[in-house]
């Protein structure tokens, strides 16, 4: 042991050591004319190996390769010690030395999760298949055989390198991606009504409500919203966009935004709401997206359910043991210029309830490919009820995930609404 | 989704089968490439082996109707059944496409 300087940092131009590369090129530039690809000055490579000579020769092969900061080990303990004080991008590890085991520090190091992506070049002097074998069950990406000869040495580091840089790339915009779209997503789901200010409205209105909404990716394009414009009158609100993920979100975001500014006047007349959002829609959304939407007005002063559908999935209305499904057909919002709707009133007295949903409650495919239906979902909503007549949505849901798996491939929306 | 195109000297029909989903942007974009006709020219998605569709599926009906239109061709669907034939009911394809049944 003993070494004074762990860390050596070699300066770029050393001429003690010149690459077997052609005449007149710098050093680093090639190496038997191998393309060297992306710099790897910026990379570090701790060398396992007490051989004061085996150390000097793979610098210097390093360095060719243009990589200049290096470390070394001789024990177990001193690997672990510049694992943590260097942070090397590879480690070249020697698999027999007088005082370590290569294969077991290699296999140690793969037991820790801190280590487990680190490169990890075993170097050996048996080349036996068997011995081959043990190196790469100890968990080593990758040998190379000693004596070492520069060009192999140098192609696997750079390879190895390369292929980490790209890796840790790719897993920090995955990170990236992956923080944006939960900071979305948390967005998404502050368009439906705050659980708090819903039970308040609903008991205003002597209502129970019961929601779920739950996105198949972390965000997609479904929404739905509750408002009172007097005393007697609630309007529920539920729309499905086109497509799934990121595009399909934004434009829910720009349909609540449309919803949001419509002024109270036009949110009575459910058809006359529809029509003006398939206008506005359609100035916004490209060819070929649109939504599909449900828009209802309860009305307690006479006992009653007055909506307008945009090819919606069929709502339920269950009064006492009877459960039918109501026409929801609709030209889809924003795909037409000029699309007509039609409003239907029909009776929601106390204790009636109304089941929105959306369609990837209705299509969600069992173990066998099939295809639950709006019939199935019909027969689902008719068990919960009598299962759990007090909440039947959980009970729903939980049929349904024994079907049909937990992980949707769609958005999913499911709104039980009931008259108290 | 697959598809397949049967050639007639005055109309052109596109037998698409499958499922046919948010997945298959690009093959609807060799299916929009068959729209290259002259004026007058008839246009025919036949939906008889088409077993779903999805959101993004029925827009590219929407798309293909508006690429016939933009080049005066005359489009029409047909054949639909089952799941695909109740979302065309649902979303009233009939007051906007030519259904050919």
């Amino acid at each position: 042991m003993g070494h004074a300087r762990a860390m050596a940092v070699l300066p770029r131009t050393d001429g003690a050591a010149a690459p077997p590369s052609p005449a007149g090129q710098g050093s680093g530039a090639s190496v038997y004319g191998m393309e060297l690809g992306i710099p790897l000055g910026g990379c570090r490579v701790l060398i396992a190996d007490d051989s004061v000579f085996n150390r000097k020769t793979l610098t210097r092969f390093l360095q060719w390769a243009g990589i200049t900061q290096v470390a070394f080990a001789s024990t177990a303990e001193e690997v672990m010690e510049r694992l943590e004080s260097f942070a090397p991008d590879l480690l070249l590890l020697d698999t027999a030395m007088p005082r370590m085991d290569g294969i077991a520090v290699c296999r140690s190091l793969r037991g820790d999760p801190r280590w487990r992506d680190l490169p990890i070049l075993m170097q050996s002097t048996l080349n036996s298949d068997q011995m081959r074998t043990v190196c790469f069950s100890a968990g080593a990406t990758d040998l190379i055989a000693k004596p070492i000869n520069p060009g192999e040495c140098i192609a696997r580091v750079r390879y190895h390198l390369e292929r980490r840089s790209m890796v840790q790339e790719l897993r920090a915009f995955r990170e990236r991606v992956e923080r944006d779209l939960r900071q979305a997503r948390a967005m998404q789901l502050a368009l439906v009504p705050e659980p708090a200010e819903l039970a308040a409205l609903a008991d205003r209105h002597g209502l129970t409500v019961d929601s779920v909404f739950r996105a198949s990716d972390e965000i997609g394009g479904d929404f739905w919203t509750a408002f009172e414009f007097d005393g007697t009158r609630v309007g529920v609100f539920a729309a499905d966009l086109s497509g799934h993920g990121i595009a399909a979100a934004i434009n829910a975001f720009r349909l609540h935004t449309l919803l949001t500014r419509t002024p109270p006047e036009e949110l009575r007349d459910p058809a006359r709401l529809l029509r003006q959002l398939n206008l506005r829609l359609g100035e916004i959304l490209p060819l070929g997206q649109f939504a599909t939407a449900f828009y209802g007005v309860i009305d307690r002063a006479d006992d009653s359910l007055l909506y307008a559908a945009a090819a919606a999935p069929s709502p339920i209305v269950a009064s006492g043991h009877r459960f039918r499904r109501l026409d929801a057909a609709g030209l889809f919002l924003g795909a037409f210029r000029d699309s007509a709707y039609t409003n239907h009133r029909v009776p929601l007295r106390r204790g009636d309830t109304l089941f929105l949903y959306s369609d990837g409650l209705s299509e969600a495919l069992d173990a066998d490919g099939a295809m639950l239906g709006e019939d199935g979902l019909l027969q689902l909503a008719r068990q919960a009820a009598a299962d759990a007549p007090d909440r039947p949505l959980p009970a729903l849901m939980a049929r349904h995930a024994a079907a049909h798996g937990e992980r949707l491939h769609d958005d999913v929306t499911a709104l039980w609404i009931t008259r108290r | 989704m697959d598809f397949s195109v049967r050639e007639a000297p005055a109309s052109t029909e596109i037998v698409l089968s499958g499922r046919m989903t948010f997945a298959d942007h690009d093959t609807f974009r060799d299916v929009i490439a068959t729209f290259e006709r002259p004026a007058g020219h008839r246009m025919v998605f036949d939906l008889s082996r088409l077993d779903f569709v999805d959101s993004s599926g029925l827009g590219m009906f929407i798309i293909a109707r508006d690429t016939a239109q933009r080049r005066n061709l005359d489009f029409a669907i047909r054949g639909a059944r089952n799941e695909v034939r109740r979302l065309i009911t649902i979303a009233k394809f009939h007051t906007m496409f030519n259904i050919d049944d």
